[in-house]
């Protein structure tokens, strides 16, 4: 019973980064109706950016960290310009291909540029384990907790009660109505895109300095988990992928702790498997399309 | 100087003729009313106005400004605000919220101050859309959701969204539809109101009983062509509008 409460513990503070990485999907996804393929890629990049001004300058921790979200906030503005801004009136699937072909050019680029795959990437602390009772903490755990927690409530004040939230959530409902109440629809996508990535690259750095290393094949991680964290909390709900990524977290813990590593990511496409028979809609998304429904009915 | 004038506006859809050689000029501070069987084109003389769908040939003027294409925030910003035939707010919005954030995107537009541009707006922001909210009668339910509303009051908060951009020129686009007779005095009411404040208002309707009480000149649309012009007295007597709505009178077609 200790290792199952251990092993949840665990998995809530790994699923933190899970969600944030899904909350930067679903922002993109809520706003544009459309997926971004390469948003792993680009946090990926940006991670690669703090490993360069790690060995180029031995910089710290905090250092690095800003390096890893500038260089993703830059990267996804590079996205948003190259398969959304251009495509915006087009179909979706035509953003969604190109920002796959991105996927495959940030990639190249990556490995062209740091020929070994692996490279050291420096802890945000070295601490010992934290005791509590029968329970112990990791410190990196504990700060990536932490810091996805108050992402989290910035998130939700920001879209609650700032003039910019309320235009992203108006855009999101209906862009149309909101580009005749004069909202610059075309600003609140880009900053969308501006804050998700910012998410992404602090998952990033989380995900990636709790590693202490990386490699280019993190982009393509880093998709994956946000997806089937997304996709179990349901798509475009942000306290769905807040939910789909514990969830994640913890399934994906218990299982290395009975099964083995090995089976970590095997389980987590086994529990979306399961999703998609039983609840494909996801834990909110059923919820957010009641509602949707609803809201378009009255409308 | 007309505040809206139209020269020969024209909207091919494919073969159809939406809108054919319009002229109309409508002057400020009048309640101007566009009407016409279904399918006539005020929707898409609406639509072309503010720039929703692209202008075949003719030209658009508002206070003697080309407006012809412009996109819709453009319109906007320009002082151009519409309602819908289809109610469209924002359902997740609370009511205040719906009010604000079409309130913020013009007020601050050229605000130099960028928490003000893009987190919290201006204390007058504020203070106009409480009044907004106390002119349409929806101060009590402020911090409702606006899927929420009742039919009636998601019509009064989209005139008031409208309004919160602070237009010039208001176009209404069948804002009494699916109302009853109560709520159609009440916004015949508001319609005079704003009138009095100095507004101008294009009323696209087909509920006769407000067209006819409330607007000072009347437009008639038949087959994207105007048929008639005038006094509203004048346009229920026009035999050419009686033939349009079906060979009947005016009041008896929509009765």
């Amino acid at each position: 019973m200790v290792d199952f409460i251990q092993n949840c513990l665990d998995g809530i503070m790994l699923g933190s980064s899970y969600a944030l990485l899904a909350i930067g999907f679903t922002l993109i996804f809520g706003v544009m109706r459309r997926l971004n393929l390469s948003y792993g890629p680009s946090i990926m990049v940006g991670a690669f950016v703090g490993t360069l001004v790690y060995l180029e300058f031995k910089a710290n921790a905090v250092a690095i960290a800003a390096a890893t979200v500038v260089g993703a906030v830059i990267v996804g503005i590079y996205v948003e310009r190259l398969c959304f801004r251009a495509i915006r009136r087009g179909a979706a699937v035509a953003s969604m291909v190109s920002s796959f072909v991105i996927w495959m050019q940030l990639e190249e680029i990556v490995t062209v540029v740091f020929p070994d795959r692996t490279y050291f990437f420096p802890p945000m602390v070295t601490a010992d384990p934290i005791d509590l009772g029968p329970f112990f903490f990791k410190v990196e755990n504990i700060v990536m907790f932490a810091v996805a927690a108050v992402m989290t409530v910035l998130l939700h004040w920001l879209l609650q009660y700032t003039r910019f939230g309320l235009a992203l959530r108006a855009v999101s409902e209906n862009p149309r109505a909101a580009l005749f109440m004069g909202i610059n629809v075309g600003a609140v996508m880009f900053l969308a895109f501006v804050i998700a990535s910012a998410f992404g690259g602090v998952a990033a750095y989380l995900i990636v300095s709790a590693d202490g290393q990386i490699t280019p094949l993190f982009g393509l991680w880093a998709t994956f988990k946000g997806l089937i964290a997304m996709m179990l909390g349901g798509m475009g709900s942000i306290p769905g992928a807040i939910l789909g990524g514990l969830l994640l977290g913890v399934v994906e813990a218990q299982s290395i702790w009975y099964l083995g590593t090995e089976y970590r990511d095997l389980s987590a496409y086994f529990l979306l498997f399961l999703f998609l028979v039983f609840r494909p809609g996801g834990l909110m998304g059923q919820l957010a399309v009641e509602r949707e429904l609803a809201a378009t009915r009255r409308v | 100087m007309p505040i809206l004038e139209l020269t020969t506006l024209t909207k091919h859809f494919g073969g159809v003729h939406a809108v054919d050689e319009l002229d109309l000029a409508v002057e400020e501070g009048e309640i101007f009313g566009l009407i016409g069987p279904n399918g006539s084109g005020k929707s898409t003389t609406v639509n072309l106005i503010c720039g929703v769908v692209s202008v075949t040939a003719g030209r658009v003027a508002f206070e003697g400004r080309d407006i012809t294409g412009s996109a819709p925030h453009r319109v906007l910003a320009a002082g151009v605000a519409r309602t819908f035939q289809n109610i469209r707010l924002f359902g997740h919005l609370t009511v205040w919220q719906n009010l604000w954030v079409a309130q913020n995107s013009v007020e601050d537009r050229r605000s130099e101050n960028f928490a003000k541009r893009w987190f919290f707006g201006s204390g007058a922001t504020r203070d106009a859309v409480d009044q907004q909210l106390e002119f349409a009668g929806l101060a009590g339910k402020r911090n409702e959701l606006a899927a929420n509303l009742a039919f009636g009051e998601q019509r009064r908060l989209e005139l008031a969204r409208a309004l919160a951009t602070k237009p010039r020129l208001l176009l209404l686009d069948e804002p009494a539809a699916g109302m009853n007779l109560e709520e159609v005095h009440a916004l015949d009411g508001r319609l005079r109101a704003l009138q009095q404040a100095g507004m101008t208002i294009v009323l696209v309707e087909h509920v006769m009983e407000l067209v006819m009480g409330v607007t000072d000149r009347i437009a008639v649309l038949n087959f994207g062509r105007k048929i008639a012009e005038g006094l509203p007295a004048a346009i229920q007597e026009d035999p050419a509008v009686q033939q349009a709505y079906l060979g009947g009178g005016v009041e008896t077609a929509h009765a």
